[in-house]
């Protein structure tokens, strides 16, 4: 029995001694113009969704779901988040980072409008998403939300209303 | 010896279904407001910096320690940088909306050398809001925005008046 706990705590110990003296020596690569290996981001994506589902409000966004609303969202969007997620319509970017921010117009996504007004209330931690509960009102962030959910499917005239004038 | 390996295994198959469970029932922290405690912080700020020490090597800043330079770097700074980093007597609180928050580098200096700067600029800190900035500056550029983030708690008063933004009319 002694041999058994001294087994127990030893496997549990050892290797969080090896990675916190490997942090405390650099041996972990921290340059981000490279993108993480595929098991990393699979992991990542999978615990951060799972976390999401979790949290995100039980609710139904309180935005109408109309041309109007999706150009007062893109309107936000374009402001405040093309920057790193692309243009509607746009041609991707393609950013140099670890975890790439995701492309919406291209890849649009698995998130429902909650869990996506949740993502952008409080951010992603450990990725370049910060908070924005602070920024915006709570209806402007359900505005958002729509916009983003709809962003690879967006009908024709919001579209042409958010595309930039020609002068 | 078959009891110690027993629990070796024990502690190998509970902690891989702690983590499991950890990951897939949604339980990590994702929202990236709020500060890392205390000793999350110090952990990865010594393995960061440690991972920098041992990578970015020792070259000089190729550029010449002007006033010149600091105010061209301190230009970029304030333009590109300072919307997360803060600029000199002003924090910026957007870039507190991130987890690890932005550090404020006119409140707190930092502890890189120039060089340890210019490398983090061009390759970015995974993990992090800190992206890559090399695709978007010359080399040049970052030993500039370098050379004054080194400097920034401790600026010449010619740079920090040059810097000072133009007085309302």
């Amino acid at each position: 029995m002694k041999s058994f706990v001294l087994g127990f705590v030893a496997a549990i110990v050892l290797p969080l001694a090896v990675v916190v003296g490997a942090l405390r020596l650099g041996a972990f690569e921290v340059r981000a113009d490279v993108h993480a290996p595929a098991w990393q981001k699979s992991l990542f994506d999978f615990a951060v969704r799972a976390a999401v589902r979790r949290l995100a409000p039980r609710v139904q966004s309180p935005v109408p779901h109309t041309d109007a609303e999706l150009i007062a969202g893109g309107h936000l969007y374009l402001n405040a988040c093309a920057g790193c997620h692309g243009n509607p319509g746009g041609r991707p970017q393609n950013l140099t980072e670890y975890l790439p921010s995701p492309e919406f117009a291209q890849v649009g996504t698995a998130y429902s409008e909650p869990e996506l007004f949740w993502i952008i209330e409080h951010g992603i931690r450990r990725t370049g998403m910060s908070a924005y509960a602070t920024s915006f009102k709570e209806r402007e962030v359900w505005s958002l939300a729509e916009f983003v959910k709809r962003m690879h499917d967006l009908p024709p005239p919001v579209l042409d209303a958010l595309r930039p004038k020609k002068h | 010896m078959k009891n110690f390996l027993a629990g070796v295994l024990c502690a190998i198959l509970l902690a891989a279904v702690a983590l499991a469970i950890y990951l897939g029932a949604g339980f990590m922290d994702v929202a990236s407001e709020g500060q890392p405690p205390a000793w999350e912080s110090s952990l990865m700020t010594a393995a960061t910096h440690a991972s920098v020490r041992r990578r970015a090597g020792t070259a000089a800043n190729p550029l010449p320690g002007t006033d010149a330079t600091l105010i061209a770097g301190g230009k970029r700074f304030l333009g590109d940088c300072g919307g997360c980093h803060g600029a000199p007597g002003k924090p910026s609180d957007f870039g507190a909306t991130f987890y690890p928050p932005a550090p404020q580098f006119a409140q707190i200096g930092t502890a890189y050398t120039e060089t340890q700067l210019f490398w983090v600029a061009k390759h970015g800190i995974r993990f992090s809001g800190m992206t890559p900035e090399g695709p978007y500056y010359k080399d040049p550029a970052l030993w500039s925005i370098a050379a004054f983030v080194a400097r920034i708690r401790n600026l010449p008063p010619t740079v920090a008046e040059a810097l000072k933004p133009p007085a309302p009319k």
